[in-house]
């Protein structure tokens, strides 16, 4: 079984913040955009999901609230709040510097 | 602000729970659904969409956990449980928590006392407005002049006064006794005269009335008295309207002018304060140094900075009046460092003995803790084998501690209250009155705020120590064992390292308490030169108004001595300027020695001046060294003759020929008269707190008249009975002369040292303390580990081991850990004895005695551990032993 922690220690923050950036989602449709959007590279462990959603809002970066489904489920919607925003601005420009430098090592050297 | 937040998510996430608990499983629980759906989309069965969804998904159980975790609720929750296991665990070994718990607040206690007093002599002796800016300021002619010798010359006083850009103010002040009341009924009070902006420097408001003017520091114009307090209550019945009404000193009229308040007793305890009026010629006078100085330094000017500046303003002066001012160096001292000089070191010993004693205390509870810890082994091996994290057992053995220590906090802070009390209580007030801040002795803010810090620090350290010892259970180890008791090679050493240690702290606090003792009683009798038992004193002060001449003077005393010697039952009468143990130090005066080249000033030699009648040697039996002593021909007619002291002798005519020699006393051109050295007595020491034993002088009293002296009579019975038979003869001489200070001497001297005394007492209490928990410590550890050999003992026992080899087998235990522990201890006794030799009065050098007295009283203790357990152990059927878990 795959775990999240195959994932780089704290990504899966930044893809649970970066996919409900644009709209808030439950748990559930997180886990299916990030697989979508990853086009079935990334598979978040969906279990491991919610512990990191709890802690998220926890930290004040997110907020959740009760509403329906699609299918007519009451269900939890996380949403970025203001801090959330930048707290994902900054970590996203700190991730593609880092990427950008890896490449760049792995390029040249 | 974040932090803040969190934590208060955290406390809210506790209260709604259950709330949370649902909600997590609802959340969950369509997350499944929506992946069932989606697998049933792609034509799964119910079952197979089930199963996947389930997989895919994970440990849901593990999952919440997770998820509770990241909530928050579990840390708080965790302590909340932690803290209710640990009062139930207290409350099932009940008496181990008392024991612990007690042992422990006595140690705290000790802290808490001791630091009470540091707190209110050392930290806060005055409660003047910035204390530390005040400084005593005197010049130092570069001899030994003792502790009270701190003095300035008047015009030197007043060029600092006005040159220097370092002192706020600067003003000085002269003690002076008075004769208070007219004819008939005159009280010797003292008294202090100061300067006009005394009070301003110190920055003391007065309780009633005013201040002195400037004006009245000129002759004639200072006339005006400010009371004290006290004065005020006890000799005028604290009259509402006592200012403005006016007062007899010494035959002058004084109208009073103020009332200082109940806590201002500065230099010390006087009575009242007039001005410091000096004629021009006083005040233009630099040879004498006459005034004591103090001053306020300017803020922002350090005391270093201040010193300095004074270097320069003593070169000045030096250069300009060479003749008085060649070698005198101004100097300051912080005001607060001047008063404790001598006492600090008392107290820097007491609290380290308190400390010691807590340390102790410290190393039996960790010697319980441990001991319960290794029957709770078991418990922590399948604790950790559940999946407990070690971080979470730690947390569970720190609150267990800081449960303990804080109960011992609680318990110190209830009970400090009574003994600190009882501690401020214990010493006599007239000897207290000197000590500036006793009153202040209490249980405050800070002594608070110490016994707490105190209490946590112990929990804390003891905690993690505890933390450390518990880490190293192995649970696959401990839970395969059968015995529940496992004593690993490295707790035994941990708890055998608690044993020598505890011997060690204890063999050096009883030696330090042996020798503080063996000081006090050393103060207290054999180094003092004289025999202070059956020695009745009074103090006599004549009138000057009616004892006008030397002839009336001397006609008073000598009626006195004949009436007081012919009382039945009285060995010798005297008179003496100032009896030992007095608390006053001597007059000194320069002198010089005919035929010897004159010497500067900075080289004159100087002595202690004492005026005394023929029989005051045999009054208190000073030893006659060499020549004769005063008798009644020493009288106003005849030669001038003296009397000098052994110390003085030996100092100044190393060869032993002092006697014919003439001195004359005063500075080099001095125009008194020679003065014939005829005896050598014994030196005698004049106060406790004087380390070295000064020169005297001896005047004979015919010769050199004075209005106070003190009687000193030998009785053959209690000298207290002989007080009215000295009433009487007085009365019957002179009916308007009051005495005062009747006491015997022994009982003087009992109070004049009566701060080594307590300081004495309290180290036997602490030596005693140590030498208990010491004992406590080095039998509970010896009991356990013989308890844990109970097995191994049957098993000798039914083999046929000779009991005596199995008790040689323990002893030689509980030996073993002491002798480490004394040898350790023994020559950091001997350093500190004599580092205490160089602080402490009293303590004189390493007292061997008290050292091996100490060490055999320790083996014997560590042999009384070891027996009694190991009898018991010997003595069980080994039947029982064998069966023995």
């Amino acid at each position: 079984m795959s775990k999240p922690t195959d994932l780089v220690q704290g990504t899966l923050d930044l893809l649970i913040l970066k996919t409900i950036a644009l709209e808030s989602m439950h748990g559930w449709a997180v886990a299916q955009r990030i697989r979508q959007v990853s086009k079935d590279v990334l598979q978040v462990n969906q279990g491991a999901l919610y512990p990191a959603l709890h802690r998220l809002e926890q930290q004040g970066w997110i907020e959740a609230e009760w509403g329906e489904s699609e299918n007519n489920r009451r269900a939890k919607y996380y949403s970025l709040t203001k801090t959330g925003k930048k707290y994902l601005q900054s970590e996203q420009a700190n991730w593609e510097r880092l990427a950008a430098a890896i490449g760049q090592v792995l390029k040249t050297a | 602000m974040r932090w803040l937040r969190s934590v208060s998510n955290r406390l809210r996430n506790l209260f709604r729970k259950d709330t949370l608990e649902r909600e997590t499983d609802q959340e969950l629980r369509f997350h499944l659904e929506r992946q069932i759906t989606l697998h049933r989309a792609t034509g799964m069965s119910p079952e197979e969409a089930c199963r996947a969804a389930l997989l895919e998904f994970g440990g849901i159980e593990q999952f919440k956990e997770e998820c509770r975790e990241a909530r928050g609720v579990n840390r708080i929750e965790m302590l909340l449980a932690d803290l209710r296991y640990g009062f139930r665990s207290l409350r099932k070994s009940a008496g181990f928590a008392i024991v612990s718990v007690l042992t422990l607040a006595l140690g705290i206690g000790a802290n808490t006392a001791i630091f009470s007093m540091v707190n209110a002599l050392l930290l806060h002796p005055y409660n003047f407005r910035n204390l530390d800016s005040l400084v005593r300021v005197w010049e130092d002619r570069g001899i030994d002049e003792g502790y009270d010798a701190r003095y300035i010359a008047p015009a030197d006083a007043d060029d600092l006064r006005s040159s220097n850009g370092i002192f706020e103010g600067l003003t000085t002040y002269s003690f002076q006794s008075f004769g208070l009341g007219t004819e008939g009924d005159v009280q010797p009070i003292l008294g202090c005269r100061v300067s006009a902006n005394f009070f301003d420097v110190l920055a003391v408001a007065p309780a009633a009335g005013r201040l002195f003017s400037a004006a009245e520091e000129q002759p004639g114009a200072d006339q005006v008295a400010i009371l004290s307090y006290g004065s005020w209550q006890r000799r005028f019945g604290g009259d509402p309207r006592l200012l403005g009404k006016t007062i007899s000193l010494n035959g002058r009229v004084y109208a009073i002018v103020g009332i200082m308040p109940k806590d201002f007793d500065f230099p010390v305890p006087v009575e009242l304060w007039v001005p410091l009026a000096l004629t021009l010629a006083e005040r233009a006078d630099r040879r004498q140094l006459s005034l004591s100085a103090l001053a306020r330094i300017k803020t922002g000017v350090s005391v270093s900075q201040a010193n300095s500046v004074l270097a320069g303003f003593s070169r000045r002066l030096e250069r300009e009046y060479p003749k008085t001012n060649a070698g005198r160096a101004t100097t300051l001292l912080q005001l607060r460092k001047e008063l404790y000089m001598f006492t600090l070191p008392l107290f820097l010993l007491l609290q380290a003995a308190a400390g010691f004693v807590l340390l102790l205390a410290c190393a039996n509870l960790a010697n319980l803790v441990f001991a319960r810890m290794i029957g709770r082994q078991r418990e922590i091996a399948l604790r950790s084998a559940l999946g407990a994290s070690r971080g979470r057992l730690g947390q569970l053995f720190l609150l267990e501690t800081l449960l303990y220590s804080s109960a011992a906090g609680v318990v110190a802070i209830a009970t400090s209250f009574a003994s600190v009390q009882a501690l401020r209580t214990s010493i006599p007030v007239s000897w207290t009155k000197w000590v500036p801040g006793w009153d202040g002795i209490r249980v405050d803010g800070s002594v608070l705020a110490f016994t707490t810090l105190a209490a946590l620090g112990v929990g804390l350290c003891l905690g993690l120590a505890t933390m450390l010892h518990a880490s190293r259970v192995e649970p696959n180890k401990t839970l395969k064992e059968t015995s529940t008791g496992i004593v690993t090679r490295a707790k035994r050493r941990v708890r055998s390292a608690l044993v020598v240690a505890q011997v060690m702290i204890a063999l050096i606090l009883l030696v330090c308490a042996g020798q503080t003792i063996q000081g006090f009683v050393r103060l207290a009798s054999v180094y003092q030169g004289f025999e202070p038992a059956s020695v009745l004193r009074v103090e006599i002060s004549l009138p000057e108004k009616v004892y006008t001449d030397n002839v009336k003077i001397a006609n008073f005393y000598r009626q006195v001595l004949r009436g007081t010697a012919s009382l039945a039952g009285v060995q010798h009468a005297s008179l003496v300027s100032n009896p030992p143990a007095s608390n006053v130090d001597n007059e000194t005066t320069f002198f010089s020695i005919e035929g010897r080249p004159a010497l500067k000033v900075t080289e004159a030699p100087s002595a202690d001046l004492q005026i005394a009648s023929p029989d005051f040697f045999d009054t208190l039996k000073i030893a006659s060294v060499a020549g004769r002593t005063f008798s009644d021909a020493d009288n106003a007619d005849a030669a001038r003759v003296v009397v000098i002291s052994h110390g003085m002798a030996s100092r100044f005519w190393p060869k032993g020929d002092a006697l014919g020699h003439r001195i004359q006393l005063g500075a080099a051109d001095s125009t008194e008269p020679w003065l014939t050295v005829v005896g050598v007595v014994g030196d005698v020491r004049q106060n406790w707190w004087n380390p070295i034993t000064r020169p005297v002088i001896y005047k004979p009293f015919a010769q050199s008249l004075e209005r106070s002296m003190t009687l000193l009579l030998r009785t053959t019975s209690s000298p207290t009975s002989y007080a009215s038979g000295v009433r009487d003869a007085v009365r019957q001489i002179d009916s308007r002369i009051a005495l005062h200070g009747v006491n015997t001497l022994e009982e003087e001297i009992a109070d004049s040292i009566a701060i080594v005394r307590i300081m004495g007492i309290l180290m036997g209490i602490f030596g005693l303390m140590a030498l208990a928990l010491s004992s406590i410590g080095v039998y509970g550890v010896l009991a356990e580990s013989v308890a844990q050999r109970t097995h191994e003992i049957g098993i000798r026992l039914a083999l046929r081991a000779n009991p005596r080899d199995l008790m040689k087998l323990i002893l030689g235990q509980a030996l073993k850990l002491t002798a480490i522990g004394l040898a350790i201890a023994v020559p950091c006794a001997i350093a500190i004895s004599r580092t205490m030799a160089t602080l402490i009065f009293g303590v004189v050098t390493v007292d061997f005695t008290i050292l091996a007295g100490f060490t055999a009283l320790l083996l014997l203790v560590a042999l009384g551990a070891g027996y009694l357990p190991a009898r018991r152990a010997i003595g069980v059927d080994p039947m029982v032993s064998l069966r023995y878990e």
